[in-house]
């Protein structure tokens, strides 16, 4: 459990810095080496069916996937702690009907939602960002309203309207401070979800478009040949698989030491 | 005959040790209160030997000639179970929450080993410790159950085997003020009629006085003095002692000095608080109907009453801090706004001061930095510069050296977080200080020296107190009158003296009652 930063560490250093050492870029194509299989010379991971090196798009992929996870993570995070924070705070019948929104928002199948999107609006990588952020705030808007909730009863607060403190400089020097550290654990565990939806996305062809790619589209581009040559499938399987176990367990860690 | 014995007990908690060299012997029928303050090894020295707490016992402590100390769990468990009973401090969480209460009586039974009882015995033992309607209570669920409900029915459970000792850790420390008094004399009673040997644990010398034969008093895990209870509480040796005695107020002390009151400030009048009632049904909770009270500059008012009075709830909407339905409240003779309308040039006459001292400090602001926050609202007119200089200056004032300015609250101690949250609340020059409750969460020795600290602060400030409590003798050393409040409404109210000679209202003669059990002198 101790490795779990290192590794979540090695691999964004991986995804950040790794394609500057290596000879090949992620989308050009070596026309003598055609779904060349691993330790062949000049790709150690060898090539997909058009010649272009697997390592290199492997690690092109996780940068894309794992910043599209945190763009959207951090779309879910400014919505649900505003909208959270603002039910929690204002109570009574304003937040009967903002926590309302949420269920309902809850009850739609929030995929259905971005592929909505995606065909409405077309394919663009700024929309997967947004579409995926404004599903995945529901959490985060629930659990900071509950911590709202209970902060307000606190003393401080109290303390902090009798020295005459606005509300807004209660909200915003008192509760969302105090709200911080669990909406951040929540931002953690936010990422290995979006990092699922993107994929599975750019899987159904909705997400991000060739020649860019991410670990999705290598997944599914992998799964066309998985008879053929299952290793151009098991690599970004395995970095996708590793990516979300790290993460989960993570952000699972931090919440158990935030609550106890 | 010695019934247990315990000579030179340790108790080492992860390696640490918290508890030293104590001895005592207890015979049957005869109560030992263990008295300190927190942290001073009391539970400890009585939980540690039965395998009840986190700390490992050593030396020896010998029940019935059976040797405590190093027996395996299984049979420390059947002895506890048959020889010992045990009550806690926390009558809220010692019951568990989806069991009936016949079914948690019952358990009490066989875990010692006895025959399950017939509901005819477990009806009778909840008759014993005074629980009216006793067939019914069987049937229901704890959170049916009031505070001292359910702490009879521990006691109930604790004597239910018939054991020998019965080991009481801190009993009362969770229920409000007459509540302490009954459970004690309940205790003392069944005491009696079982010939049961007691180990009676509390941080209040006053409270345990009346009901302990001998006195146990510790500190830091070592033990300060042992004797007689009257010999202790009238001749106390050791210093330790003798300022454990000094620092809770009593009834029979001599009427206290209290400042010159001046001109009429605060006037409140019918005022009244609803709650909309929880659930489906419709309809609201009346939390405080039509009470009025007054305050003068320099002047002590302490509202008195048990918890769910509506002592709290009257104060916050006086104090604007809270909901209210209906009444005017005037400050120097004008109207004082809302809780809505109300300006920061308005909020700074009234500054309270709560219970937890913890909790009453933003965990994340440094103490300059909370000290500091009324300043920038309530005094807009003083320059940035001079507000560290009156932040060090209040400091000063509770006692607290400078350099605790960059001190987190989770660095201080609890008495340290009252002085703070007194700093913050002064740091305005307010006229008039709401405290609610704001010494009763703290250890004695340090709830003493803060209810010292306010009475100096009153009379060198002038300042106006409003004072909620259910201790009438804390709240009689500073206040010159007193309002006792009972559901919501303030059923008797007068100048302190008079209203503790002679209590008109029932609610009152309780108060007054319980608080002179608690009388070292009886």
């Amino acid at each position: 459990m101790k490795a779990l930063p290192a590794i979540l560490a090695l691999i964004i250093a991986a995804a950040l810095f790794g394609p500057l050492f290596l000879p090949w870029r992620y989308d050009a194509i070596d026309w003598s080496a055609v779904r060349v299989p691993p330790l062949s010379p000049g790709h150690v991971l060898g090539t997909d069916s058009v010649g272009r090196d697997l390592f290199a798009r492997t690690l092109v992929g996780t940068r894309v996937t794992l910043a599209v996870a945190l763009a959207a993570a951090l779309v879910s995070l400014m919505i649900g702690v505003g909208w959270g924070a603002l039910a929690g705070w204002a109570g009574g019948k304003v937040d009967e009907a903002m926590m309302r929104i949420v269920d309902a928002l809850y009850a739609l199948p929030f995929m259905f939602v971005v592929i909505l999107l995606m065909v409405v609006f077309g394919r663009s990588i700024v929309l997967v960002f947004i579409g995926i952020g404004a599903v995945e705030w529901l959490t985060m808007a629930r659990v900071v309203r509950g911590q709202v909730i209970v902060l307000k009863e606190r003393p401080f607060i109290l303390a902090a309207e009798a020295a005459g403190a606005p509300p807004a400089g209660i909200i915003l020097r008192h509760l969302l401070p105090n709200v911080a550290g669990i909406a951040l654990v929540y931002l953690l565990l936010t990422v290995p979800q979006v990092v699922m939806i993107e994929s599975f996305l750019s899987f159904l062809g909705l997400g991000v478009q060739e020649p860019l790619t991410s670990l999705g589209i290598l997944v599914k581009d992998g799964a066309d040949d998985m008879d053929i040559a299952p290793y151009a499938l098991l690599l970004p399987g395995g970095v996708l698989v590793l990516l979300l176990i790290t993460l989960t367990l993570l952000g699972e860690r931090l919440r158990d030491r935030m609550s106890a | 005959m010695t019934l247990y014995a315990v000579r030179d007990l340790t108790v080492r908690i992860e390696g640490r040790q918290v508890v030293s060299g104590i001895d005592f012997a207890l015979d049957a029928g005869e109560c030992l209160a263990l008295v300190g303050a927190s942290g001073s090894g009391k539970s400890q020295t009585c939980l540690a030997p039965f395998g009840l707490s986190p700390g490992r016992a050593g030396g020896s402590a010998e029940l019935l000639g059976h040797e405590l100390i190093g027996l395996p769990e299984k049979t420390l468990r059947g002895l506890r179970g048959r020889e010992a009973g045990f009550i806690f401090q926390q009558p809220m969480t010692a019951l568990a929450p989806h069991l009936k209460i016949g079914r948690q009586l019952a358990e009490a039974w066989t875990q010692a080993g006895a025959p399950r009882p017939s509901s005819t015995d477990l009806s009778e033992t909840l008759q014993r410790v005074g629980l009216p309607r006793p067939a019914e209570l069987l049937d229901q669920y704890p959170h049916r159950l009031s505070g001292g409900q359910r702490q009879r029915v521990m006691i109930a459970a604790a004597i239910a085997h018939r054991p020998k000792l019965l080991i009481a850790d801190e009993p009362t420390t969770a229920l409000d003020a007459p509540l302490r008094a009954e459970i004690l004399d309940l205790i003392s009673r069944l005491r009696a009629e079982q010939g049961l040997a007691m180990l009676l644990v509390s941080h209040d010398l006053g409270a345990v006085a009346a009901h302990a034969d001998r006195i146990l008093v510790l500190n830091e895990g070592r033990m300060v003095e042992v004797g007689r209870a009257r010999d202790i509480l009238e001749k106390p040796n050791e210093a330790y002692t003798k300022a454990l005695i000094a620092a809770s107020p009593r009834l029979s002390d001599p009427p206290p000095d209290l400042p010159a009151t001046g001109t009429p400030l605060l006037e409140a009048r019918r005022i009244s608080v609803a709650f909309p009632r929880p659930g489906w049904r419709r309809g609201v909770f009346t939390a405080v109907e039509d009470a009025g009270l007054t305050l003068s500059e320099g002047e002590g008012l302490a509202l008195i009453g048990g918890s769910g009075s509506g002592k709290s709830t009257l104060a916050r909407a006086i104090a604007r801090l809270g909901p209210m339905r209906a009444g005017e409240v005037s400050w120097a003779g004008a109207a004082l706004p809302s809780r809505r309308d109300i300006r920061p040039s308005d909020r700074r006459h009234i500054q309270p001061v709560f219970q937890d001292p913890v909790a009453s400090l933003d965990p994340h602001w440094r103490v300059g930095d909370i000290v500091a926050e009324p300043l920038a609202y309530l005094r807009p007119d003083l320059p940035v510069a001079q507000r560290k200089a009156k932040v060090t200056a209040l400091l000063d004032e509770v006692g607290l050296p400078p350099d605790f300015v960059s001190r987190k609250p989770a660095q201080l101690s609890g008495g340290q977080a009252q002085r703070v949250a007194i700093a913050r609340a002064l740091i305005a020059d307010p006229e008039l200080l709401l405290l609610d409750e704001a010494t009763s969460a703290l250890d004695v020795l340090v709830a003493g020296r803060v209810l010292e600290l306010i009475a100096d602060l009153q009379r060198r400030r002038r300042l106006a107190i409003l004072f909620i409590s259910h201790d009438l003798a804390v709240a009689r050393r500073i206040c010159h009158r007193i309002a006792v409040m009972e559901n919501g409404r303030i059923v008797e109210a007068g100048p302190t003296e008079s209203v503790i000679a002679r209590p008109e209202h029932i609610t009152t003669r309780r108060l007054v009652d319980a608080a002179m059990k608690a009388n070292l002198s009886t």
